[in-house]
């Protein structure tokens, strides 16, 4: 049994897989399949100020080895999950992250300061259209990304700041420095790319949005690539995700730059999954006779 | 509910492209009931979602469900031999919920008709069924004998090719006054239940009507928010957690 635990921004966690945003609701129906405060942390379902309903359905699609989803942010708003959500996490002693998102910039500051010193972590949803940026995301300009990242960042004092980057983007390596530039404390990535599927019977999109986030198995190796060149360009720490489905996937990662990992897709596909790479990452490091977790960060020799 | 690696003990062909599959389950998980459904692996690496089947039936540890083969992960379940073994959540939803009622109408249609065997199978012993079950033709029809437990079987065809041709609301809206029921179940595809809704509410129909409704699903638990509908207050409710068994009156269909 090795030491699992990591320390990211002074936030310890007892190992380092982290439920990722939107597939984990706030954790009480997985809760029901087993207990939840074996996680490392749980990334929240995306939160905005106001409730919001979501796109249409169908909401889901799959294509080989991916899924794509567009549920568009539903959400009860940060005041129902302040109220009702919050307490239920921080009572099950996992890290909470809360993921957030806004329609403005205005959006994050304010949302950002409302959660300041009630979650252990505050992510920011940068993918998502932003009126600020004409409708495209916030995300995928380095100059947007230190912008919000400037804005967030004032209306926390007590919480550390993640900001998620979407894997959408002319360089990954650039819009890290800018989240860092702009005062991040930690990045995460990849949020989803984006994607179609088509049902060509009717000669339509599956998805009611046409266009979804791909996610899962397949998009591994590119998300593998962006935590390496990004943990490489710049000094905060790195949280890796896009396909883990066991605990090499998760060491992969971590060997590529990423100090802890969050998990997705793998949920749909096995309700068990996180609790199953948590052993698998511990079997992998016994196996190697490898004492700490945290001394595969960052360990990868390029050929 | 579980996550279970289930054995599969058996996989064949019922109807034309409809497929049951019998599922050895390696503990218990409690009784499942008619209504409820199962996330089932389709067995296939590639594909990473698992596929919402209603349970028809459960037998001890033994659990049947059915599957109509539509794109490459049911294609690729319909091969699925004796003896693999495929990951299945079970049970998930809510199921129809008979306590208090006695004569009891049955619509379905298609591979609606799955979680309406169930039920009949779990209540048939103290209630009667009163059961009108459409299908397309005479090769899509399936599971009679088990649709037979019920005190009255009505089976219509689109094309007249087995049964009455027309559809099942038709026909137990001929029928309703003689059936007298005092509750109805529903389950089939989303323009029948449109139809039954509509007709129900044409005729002044005041008995409660119970659907299971069918969406696309991620995580089959609740916490994705994938697979919603909208209630009568238009907001949204999970049709994986809230139902799949809904009040006619209580959800847009």
């Amino acid at each position: 049994m090795a030491n699992l635990q990591v320390e990211i921004c002074g936030v310890k966690f007892k190992n380092p897989v982290i439920a990722a945003s939107g597939t984990f609701g706030f954790g009480r129906e997985y809760n029901l399949l087993y207990d939840i405060s074996v996680l490392g942390g749980v990334s929240t379902k995306g939160t905005t100020i106001e409730p919001r309903q979501g796109n249409p359905v169908p909401r889901i699609a799959e294509g080989s080895s991916v899924i794509l989803n567009a549920v568009g942010l539903q959400n009860p708003g940060v005041e129902h999950f302040i109220k009702e959500d919050l307490p239920f996490l921080r009572k099950k002693g996992t890290v909470v992250i809360a993921n957030v998102a806004g329609k403005t910039l205005e959006d994050y500051g304010e949302i950002c300061a409302r959660l300041d010193g009630l979650a252990d972590m505050v992510e920011l949803n940068i993918s998502c259209p932003n009126v600020h940026a004409g409708g495209m995301a916030l995300g995928i300009r380095p100059e947007n990304i230190c912008e919000v990242t400037k804005i967030s960042k004032k209306g926390l004092s007590k919480t550390p700041l993640i900001v998620k980057l979407s894997p959408n983007v002319e360089s990954i390596s650039t819009n890290a420095r800018a989240a860092e530039d702009g005062g991040a404390d930690c990045i995460s990535l990849i949020n989803t790319l984006t994607g179609m599927v088509i049902d060509i019977e009717r000669r339509k999109p599956i998805i009611a949005n046409n266009t979804g986030g791909v996610s899962g198995a397949g998009i591994k190796p590119i998300a593998v690539r962006m935590v390496y060149e990004a943990s490489h360009a710049v000094k905060i720490p790195v949280i890796g995700m896009g396909g883990i489905t066991s605990g090499e996937d998760a060491i992969e990662f971590m060997m590529a730059g990423a100090r802890a990992v969050q998990v997705g897709t793998a949920n749909f596909s096995n309700g068990n999954a996180m609790p199953e790479i948590i052993s698998g990452i511990d079997s992998w490091l016994d196996r190697h006779n490898i004492k700490d977790v945290n001394e595969i960060v960052n360990t990868l020799t390029l050929n | 509910m579980k996550d279970l690696l289930a054995t599969v003990k058996s996989n064949k062909r019922i109807a034309e492209n409809i497929y049951m599959i019998t599922l050895t389950l390696p503990e218990s998980v409690g009784a499942m009931h008619g209504g409820q459904f199962v996330n089932l692996s389709t067995g296939n690496g590639a594909n990473l979602l698992r596929r919402p089947l209603g349970v028809c039936i459960a037998d001890g540890n033994d659990l049947s469900v059915c599957y109509q083969v539509k794109g490459n992960g049911t294609k690729y379940l319909s091969t699925v031999e004796s003896g693999r073994k495929l990951q299945v959540l079970l049970p998930l939803g809510n199921w129809f919920d008979l306590d208090g009622y006695k004569n009891v109408a049955v619509i379905g249609g298609g591979v609606g008709i799955f979680p309406l065997i169930a039920t009949i199978r779990e209540n048939c012993s103290e209630k009667n069924f009163y059961s009108y079950i459409g299908f397309r033709n005479a090769g899509a029809v399936c599971l009679e004998e088990e649709l037979k437990k019920s005190k009255k079987l009505t089976i219509t065809t689109d094309d007249g090719s087995y049964g009455i041709k027309g559809n099942a609301v038709s026909a137990y809206l001929d029928d309703f006054e003689s059936v007298a029921a005092d509750v109805i179940i529903a389950c089939g595809p989303p323009v029948m239940l449109k139809v039954l809704k509509r007709k129900l509410s044409e005729a002044g129909i005041k008995i409660p009507c119970y659907v299971s409704l069918e969406e696309r699903m991620g995580c089959g638990l609740g916490a994705c928010l994938v697979c919603v509908c909208k209630n009568s207050d238009g907001e949204n409710v999970r049709v994986c957690r809230d139902g799949p068994v809904f009040d006619i009156n209580e959800v847009q269909l």
